[in-house]
């Protein structure tokens, strides 16, 4: 397994933002659902090893980040998208992808064309000099991706990845997770639950800061049989699965 | 899955790209023509109306570039390093390989690369001018490396304000902080001088770069100026470095984005922080101990020097040797070479006020530059006219205090005149109130008439050439009686005058001379 989470919590204060996740993910497209402070983005953090879990154990790529030289070794074989992705204007798209190449530590040999190919991916090889400024948020996105995904990661974590893409970006971002998947672990936070379906073998459910359902889309669909709200199958899966820990809750 | 090793990467750090990176981006950049401009106004224009000597060109370099060098570096430092908080790009740089404090460094060495070169560049510009006007020496290095040191130090030290404390304003307010420093600390210095001169005030601020230079002209011409200051300040600025350094690499620990309180492992583990913890007060200790030994600085009259005792070599005091240039004219006039382009207008102007007084008893042989704050010996004990370059003879001014095309007119030449006919009429004696009498007066303003250089119109003035705190000798006789006295003296034949002056010069300069007795 490339994560193992045994009773992860995160606290921040008072607030519990992540609440005992035990979860293990190997290869495939793993997608992270929830609606707003559920805790993905916490739990997302912990998992690119910014934050520390208050407590309980994390093992990535078979390591424990809590180690320096472990946590160095995981950072080289990381991708991350972040939710809000800073960038610095004066860069272009071609030297923003390699700085992060370079600060992965991958072989200053390799670095010119793993930069190419990962512009490339995300079809943004003909903005490769321009100007970060010059580009809109749908291509801004793209870079991001595109950093993420340079060092070739065994280990990919997308914060709403598709977030300003446009609607065949966002086919065609499918389909570059789904390729990605095919060796690696990506992990895709977000709200867009058709993002789910299109590309996520296997789907987490979280709720203030829990894991309340996991399984594949298709079994997220299932919950959904009798419940109203929502447009799409999976979004009335995703709406009954939220009600029902709701009331749990409130029980 | 298995994890895939990656090639591991070479032990070695190799930022090169990273760096190049920072280098194209940084914004300094788009200071440099701002830089020169001021380079342009500021220093260089200064420079142009300076003494022609090395060390004055190399008081310039700190005293002036360097004012604005640091206040700029600092401040586009604290742009750089507040970058990752005001770009909020902290949560992916910190999922990178790359330690934290390497990331930093190579911004920060970008933008100390950038200052460093406007720095280099400038002193170059600086130096070539030197260069190309002064006759003697060699550019002077030390004050090149504090000048580095401290370049260097100001962007780390705002660099570190603004990765710990990043916004929009760190940068501003990192400079006018920098600028209030630095003011502060030449008002100190001010105060050292003239504690120096006037007697006892701290020498602390002796650090403050930009200051080593002992204030005088002929700074570094008859003794070479010792690296005590420097060195103090070197190890000052490279404490501060140090110190600075070991905080920035302290910095991720306190600003792990989402985290309130302080991470040791943000910061690179254990290790790494003891080691920058080391590196505080390392730093720390460096700079209280260059504090404490610039604290026991003392001026050195006889060199005109600063020296630390801790730091001191006793060998810099010796003289510097030189070979004079000579004039070859009937008065024989030298000069240090420093100064050489000096000779021929000194010559020029000493030739007929030698003429006046050759064969009178106590005349003067030649004139030879003496170090500044050396007093003439006085006339009738010696064959040599020591003039200076800050006052010659009994009148003040600073005769060398610029280059000679734009300094030396009429009245120049005329003042050397009058220092050399009224140091000897009065033998360089001082009286009561440090003036010459109005018999002295009389016959040098009569003398300087032959000639045809006016009498002194600064009335009654001192060996300093400053008007007398109270009323001398010549305050006793009115303008009007001296002037009638001169115009008598003057009157005669020169045969009558130089019999007149040999049989009563020895009396004139003694002050035995009435201004009634003045035929």
């Amino acid at each position: 397994m490339n994560i193992e989470l045994t009773d992860v919590t995160r606290t921040f204060g008072r607030n519990r933002a992540v609440d005992g996740v035990t979860l293990e993910v190997g290869p495939g497209v793993f997608g992270l659902l929830g609606p707003n402070g559920a805790g993905k983005t916490s739990l997302l953090r912990m998992l690119a090893t910014v934050l520390p879990p208050s407590s309980g154990t994390v093992r990535l790529l078979g390591r424990d980040p809590a180690g320096a030289a472990a946590k160095t070794e995981i950072r080289r074989r990381l991708g991350y998208l972040p939710q809000n992705l800073g960038y610095y204007p004066s860069f272009t798209v071609a030297e923003f992808v390699e700085y992060f190449a370079l600060l992965k530590e991958m072989p200053s040999g390799q670095v010119p064309k793993a930069v190419a190919a990962a512009i490339e991916r995300v079809d943004l090889g003909s903005k490769a000099r321009s100007r970060l400024r010059t580009l809109s948020g749908g291509m801004l996105r793209r870079v991001g991706i595109a950093q993420a995904i340079v060092n070739d990661p065994e280990l990919l974590l997308f914060d709403e990845p598709t977030a300003g893409l446009d609607p065949e970006q966002r086919v065609g971002f499918r389909a570059l997770m789904r390729d990605l998947g095919q060796q690696a672990t990506v992990v895709v936070s977000t709200h867009l639950v058709e993002d789910v379906g299109a590309a996520c073998s296997e789907v987490a459910l979280m709720a203030d800061g829990r894991v309340v359902f996991r399984g594949a889309p298709e079994e997220l669909t299932a919950q959904g049989a009798g419940h109203e709200v929502g447009d799409s199958p999976l979004e009335r899966g995703y709406s009954a699965v939220l009600a029902a820990s709701r009331k749990r809750v409130a029980a | 899955m298995t994890a895939v090793a990656l090639p591991r990467p070479g032990r070695r750090f190799r930022p090169a790209r990273t760096v190049r990176l920072e280098i194209k981006h940084s914004p300094v950049v788009w200071t440099l023509p701002a830089l020169a401009l001021i380079f342009y106004y500021d220093t260089y224009r200064t420079a142009l109306g300076q003494t022609p000597t090395w060390a004055n060109y190399a008081s310039l370099i700190n005293g002036h570039m360097l004012i604005y060098i640091c206040v700029v570096g600092s401040g586009l430092a604290a742009w750089a390093g507040a970058r990752e908080g005001r770009r909020k790009t902290g949560d992916l740089l910190a999922t990178t390989a790359r330690a934290p404090w390497a990331r930093q460094v190579t911004v920060l060495a970008a933008t100390a690369f950038w200052m460093v070169l406007a720095y280099l560049g400038e002193t170059t510009a600086i130096y070539v001018q030197a260069a190309r006007v002064s006759t003697w020496g060699s550019p002077p290095l030390w004050p090149v490396a504090v000048g580095v040191v401290c370049t260097v130090a100001a962007c780390a030290i705002g660099f570190t304000a603004g990765a710990l404390f990043p916004g929009r304003f760190i940068a501003p307010i990192v400079a006018v902080a920098v600028f209030a420093g630095e003011f502060v600390g030449f008002k100190a210095v001010d105060n050292t001088y003239d504690g120096a001169y006037g007697g006892g005030d701290s020498t602390n601020a002796l650090l403050v770069p930009g200051q080593g230079l002992p204030h005088l002209l002929e700074a570094g011409v008859f003794y070479r100026i010792p690296p005590d200051v420097y060195v103090a300040q070197l190890m000052f600025m490279g404490g501060l470095l140090l110190a600075t350094a070991g905080l920035l690499a302290l910095s991720p620990a306190a600003r792990v984005p989402g985290v309130r309180g302080v991470s040791l492992a943000a910061a690179g583990g254990r290790a790494l922080v003891t080691l920058a913890a080391v590196a505080v007060a390392g730093g720390v200790a460096a700079a209280a101990t260059a504090y404490a030994v610039a604290g026991t600085a003392q001026l050195n009259q006889q060199t005109g020097n600063w020296a630390i005792p801790a730091l001191h070599d006793a060998a810099t005091d010796r003289p510097v040797p030189y070979t004079p240039v000579c004039a070859s004219a009937a008065f024989r006039v030298c000069i240090h070479p420093a100064f050489a382009e000096f000779l021929d207008p000194v010559s020029a102007a000493l030739q007929p006020a030698a003429a006046e007084v050759a064969g009178l008893p106590g005349a003067p042989a030649r004139a030879e530059l003496a170090v500044n704050w050396a007093l003439p010996a006085a006339a009738g004990t010696t064959s040599v006219y020591a003039y200076s370059g800050t006052g010659t003879g009994g009148v003040g001014g600073s005769w060398f205090g610029g280059p000679p095309a734009e300094i030396i007119d009429a009245y120049w030449l005329q003042g050397v005149q009058q220092g050399f006919l009224f140091w000897f009429v009065d033998g360089a004696a001082v009286n009561a109130s440090g003036n010459p009498d109005p018999a002295q007066q009389a016959v040098a303003d009569a003398l300087l008439a032959k000639i045809g250089a006016p009498a002194p119109d600064l009335g009654p003035f001192t060996k300093a050439g400053t008007p007398p705190a109270s009323p001398g000798p010549a305050a006793q006789a009115s303008a009007a009686e001296i002037a009638a006295a001169a115009r008598r003296f003057g009157s005669l034949s020169t045969p009558a005058q130089r019999a007149w002056l040999t049989a009563h010069v020895a009396a004139l300069r003694a002050g035995r001379v009435t201004l009634a007795e003045v035929p």
